[in-house]
């Protein structure tokens, strides 16, 4: 029990974490090699000299059976060596910077590109949690009253229903007519200038987050719902504590937990709805290269973009389980339902 | 007959706008409204005006008979996916969740590794490996929406499994086949449908994100994510050309969403009413 | 004996999809500083409702429709609501029936005390009041959350919380039906003992007659959202006057449990829409006679209790004693 019990619950966590993530190695590496043409023609396209092949060939030891192949490709991307990105500048989209990009290390373009996509996520997340929590709050509260659980009910449908790339078009088109103090487009890294990289940032963010927000304000709503109903609420009304107390006491901490479920959920999302704000708004982040490289059929990037956000998934929901269960201590016996 | 969500105002208006919305996808392209494939049938990007009431693209095509053939793309492409989710879902969850065992902890660790990627990735990868089409995005909705109905089924056959009355015709020797359809089946039909609607609205989304992004379906196909790409381009020009479908298919995630509230309410009333 | 809680007529109501369904139906109830109370009846007699009404902690649905509760001298129906937070918080202790979900999960135990005290986690007066309830290795459970407190624990800390101002007034609603019936007893008798020494008042509300029989001063009995006699335990016990009470005391074996073997009494406990014009029993009642099913009955006393029922005085002359329970009433 106790912080022994956290200790052993948490080593099980990664543990399954870990499995899971070689789970989706296999099942990328496998998908790599189930598309059509050798291996050699898929990460390094058709016109690829023979001398690459053949360095290729070498370091994967492609001659060998596959769970060799695995294992060495596996070796290596744990090692940092994601490969080299393929350069076949006439099918790219948008101003994908080829020339750059090319023959550059992918961890190292992953490297460059990152900390626009955090950001943006982190913007976005902030922005859900902010405005998602609060109105879920509010509206579990009162839902006593019809006008709010209606009104409630639709807004959720709403903003969970509403794409984000509709409601970044629509930013896109207003904001580049209109003159408003936010700019579409013009990136510039933060160091380099935080304020107008906050103008070129929040649209994007926005446009990222209201998925989040509705999600947040949902989960949130039906949160508190559920555990004013639950009997220690009661108990705590027969006490004579009152609705402040009950909320800041008891209502608020219980409630998180499902809301920090779904932080994980959200997060996954910001994972994939970031190559479309990106691509919206033009900021070089991480999903628009892996965009553009499906795009592209650049396979090595696509593999490596895949392994990374899956890594990323599985941490920040390994975070999730763990903040779980020091709100709800109730998961460490239970185990996983 | 009994009127159906008798006193919840929005779940009828999301079965109004959705009867509108596919008689308008169905039916509409019947109407007199045009060619959608025929190049010039008025001036470029023109605004709304009588001949071509939602304007025209840049290749001069009248934009109402697209965004109706939009609409339908969209409704059958997300409807096809959940269709097959749901009974591979009920097989394999009733299967899971009554037999238990070894199979159960394999489908669970399979479910978990597909939740391992977030949606829209898991998306790009499968429309990456499978090629861009509509074979890829019904494969990626598919595998995307497995795991978390897979998972409600399974818990739903828990829940009934344990009642007294399928242990009885259990003991009174029942057939597998027996216990699961006549017994199980019936008792998770709602929940099914619950979360297939709910499904639908999440297939939607990534079809039509995906579509969005250029991977999903390819011309002259085009669902109501397509349209909106294509109009993105001349946003500034005419607006319209991104925003009627943008509209069109906001307004079809949104009822699909509250009809789903609607269904929660009333086939699944534990879910429902935390408050009582 | 001065008088602590009057209750006096109170009529609740539920609202229900199918219209208002009456839980309280005109209950009265005296009870005197210091004593101790059991309240017995079928589910659906009003128990419940009634130990909630005390509190004014009925659910949102719930209407107080007629009558009073008066705690002390003042109407508890009349305390805005500020005054009556502080009149749960220092005159009333409720105790629940699943004493684990009564507790916050997310709290160890001496946060929910402390919350209580008002005092800071560290205060020796958490220790003292966890000790105060008989539990021991009292810094263990202190920093326990309720999910890793026995079924027993956890009501044991139920009544600290309980407890822990001095309340004048003890409600406890089925505290043992959910503990195993070994540490029954154990809990009872620290509850009976808590009033014994502070003088606060008890209300035990149960099916339990057995320890009705062995612990309360007094009963009474819950019917139709009434309350159709109430005595002294002795008495009651040994010769019941209401049909409905001598049905109940003849449905319960001794020791055994009470719930299943009600049923041995025809037909079904009413559904009340609205004000019953009839003795609820009538329709179940083997002495019914005509008048039963045309006027309520009033309240009168017989042989030393309050009973309402027509014939209460020949009930009184005729009926048998009972020593199913009567034989097991040692105090």
């Amino acid at each position: 029990m106790g912080y022994l019990g956290y200790l052993r619950f948490a080593m099980e966590r990664l543990a399954s974490a870990i499995l899971t993530l070689l789970g989706v190695s296999i099942l990328v590496f496998t998908a790599i090699h189930l598309i059509p043409g050798s291996y050699e023609a898929v990460m390094l396209g058709p016109q690829a000299p023979e001398a690459a092949r053949e360095r290729l060939r070498e370091k994967y030891g492609l001659d060998d059976p596959l769970p060799q192949q695995y294992m060495r490709w596996l070796l290596a991307f744990l090692g940092g060596d994601m490969g080299i990105a393929l350069c076949r500048s006439q099918q790219s989209i948008g101003q994908q910077a080829c020339e750059n990009a090319d023959q550059a290390p992918i961890i190292a373009e992953f490297a460059r590109r990152a900390p626009a996509t955090i950001q943006l996520a982190f913007m976005a997340a902030a922005i859900a949690n902010l405005v998602g929590i609060p109105l879920g709050i509010l509206a579990g509260l009162s839902a006593g009253s019809r006008t709010v659980r209606g009104s409630s009910r639709a807004i959720s449908a709403l903003g969970m229903g509403i794409p984000s790339f509709v409601l970044g078009t629509l930013f896109v088109y207003v904001f580049s007519v209109h003159d408003l103090g936010l700019t579409v487009g013009g990136y510039v890294p933060l160091s380099e200038d935080p304020e107008a990289n906050l103008r070129a940032m929040v649209l994007p963010a926005i446009t990222l987050s209201i998925f989040g927000t509705a999600l947040f304000a949902r989960t949130t709503r039906d949160a508190v719902l559920t555990v004013l109903a639950e009997p220690f609420i009661m108990a705590a009304v027969a006490r004579g504590e009152s609705p402040r107390q009950i909320v800041r006491r008891h209502v608020l901490r219980n409630a998180a937990i499902p809301v920090v479920t779904v932080s994980a959920v959200n997060m996954g999302y910001l994972l994939g709805g970031a190559a479309i704000a990106e691509l919206l708004f033009s900021v070089p982040g991480f999903g628009w290269y892996v965009l553009a490289a499906i795009h592209k059929r650049d396979y090595a990037v696509v593999q490596a973009g895949v392994l990374v956000a899956a890594v990323a998934f599985v941490a920040v929901n390994l975070l999730a389980d763990l903040a779980y269960a020091i709100i709800d201590p109730r998961t460490i016996r239970r185990g996983r339902g | 007959m009994k009127v159906p969500f008798r006193g919840d105002f929005l779940s009828r208006l999301a079965v109004v706008l959705l009867i509108s919305l596919l008689l308008l996808g169905f039916v509409g392209p019947s109407l007199p409204v045009g060619d959608p494939a025929a190049i010039a049938f008025g001036p470029r990007l023109s605004p709304p005006a009588p001949g071509w009431l939602m304007g025209t693209d840049n290749l001069g095509r009248t934009m109402l008979p697209r965004v109706l053939q939009g609409i339908r793309i969209t409704f059958v492409l997300a409807a096809t996916p959940v269709l097959i989710t749901s009974v591979l879902a009920v097989v394999i969850g009733m299967l899971a969740g009554y037999l238990g065992g070894w199979f159960d902890e394999l489908v669970a660790r399979l479910a978990d590794v597909l939740f391992a990627f977030p949606s829209l990735l898991l998306g790009l990868i499968l429309v990456a490996i499978m090629g861009p089409g509509v074979r890829g995005i019904t494969a990626a909705i598919i595998l995307i929406t497995l795991p978390l109905m897979v998972r409600v089924v399974r818990a739903t056959t828990l829940t009934i499994a344990s009642r007294d009355y399928v242990a009885a015709s259990r003991v009174s020797g029942a057939s597998l086949a027996r216990l699961l359809l006549v017994h199980l089946l019936p008792n998770i039909a709602g929940a099914v449908v619950v979360q297939a609607t709910f499904t639908i609205s999440v297939s939607m989304l990534i079809e039509s994100g995906l579509s969005f992004l250029g991977i999903g379906v390819q011309p002259p196909v085009a669902s109501l994510g397509s349209l909106v790409q294509n109009g993105s381009v001349y946003l500034v020009q005419a607006p319209w050309l991104a925003l009627a479908p943008g509209v069109f298919l906001a307004l079809a995630i949104f009822a699909v969403n509250l009809l789903g509230d609607g269904l929660r309410d009333r086939l699944d009333p534990l879910e429902a009413h935390g408050l009582k | 004996m001065r008088s602590l809680l009057q209750i006096e007529q109170i009529t609740v109501e539920y609202a229900t999809e199918s219209g208002p369904l009456r839980a309280l139906d005109g209950a009265s109830l005296n009870v005197a500083a210091g004593e101790t109370v059991g309240i017995v009846g079928e589910s659906g007699s009003g128990k419940s409702t009634l130990a909630l009404t005390i509190g004014r902690i009925l659910p949102a649905y719930a209407s107080h429709v007629a009558g009073d509760v008066i705690f002390d001298g003042y109407s508890v129906f009349a305390h805005s609501t500020s005054e009556m937070r502080s009149f749960r918080r220092d005159e009333l202790g409720f105790i629940f029936q699943n004493p684990v979900s009564a507790l916050d999960p997310t709290m160890r135990v001496k946060y929910q005390l402390a919350h209580i005290l008002d005092v800071k986690s560290s205060d020796p007066s958490i220790m003292s009041q966890l000790d105060r309830v008989g539990l021991k290795d009292v810094e263990r459970v202190a920093n326990r959350f309720p999910h890793e407190l026995s079924g027993g624990m956890a009501q044991r800390v139920v009544i600290a919380l309980a407890i822990a101002r001095g309340p004048r007034l003890l409600i406890a609603d089925e505290p043992t039906s959910s503990l195993d019936s070994t540490i029954r007893d154990q809990i009872l008798e620290l509850l009976f003992a808590l009033p014994a020494q502070t003088g606060a008042t008890l209300l035990l509300f149960t099916h339990d007659l057995r320890s009705v029989a062995k612990y309360c001063d007094r009963v009474a009995v819950m019917y139709g959202g009434n309350v159709i006699e109430h005595g002294p335990a002795n008495k009651i016990f040994s010769r019941p006057v209401h049909p409905y009470t001598e049905a109940l005391l003849k449905a319960a074996p001794g020791a055994e449990e009470i719930g299943g073997k009600i049923e041995a009494i025809p037909g079904r406990p009413p559904i009340l829409r609205g004000r019953s014009e009839q003795c609820p029993f009538a329709p179940r009642c083997r002495w019914v006679v005509d008048i039963c099913r045309h006027q309520r009955p009033v309240a009168q006393t017989v042989d030393g209790r309050l009973v309402s029922c027509h014939r209460a005085e020949e009930m009184a002359s005729v009926a048998p004693a009972c020593q199913i329970i009567g034989a097991n009433h040692a105090s």
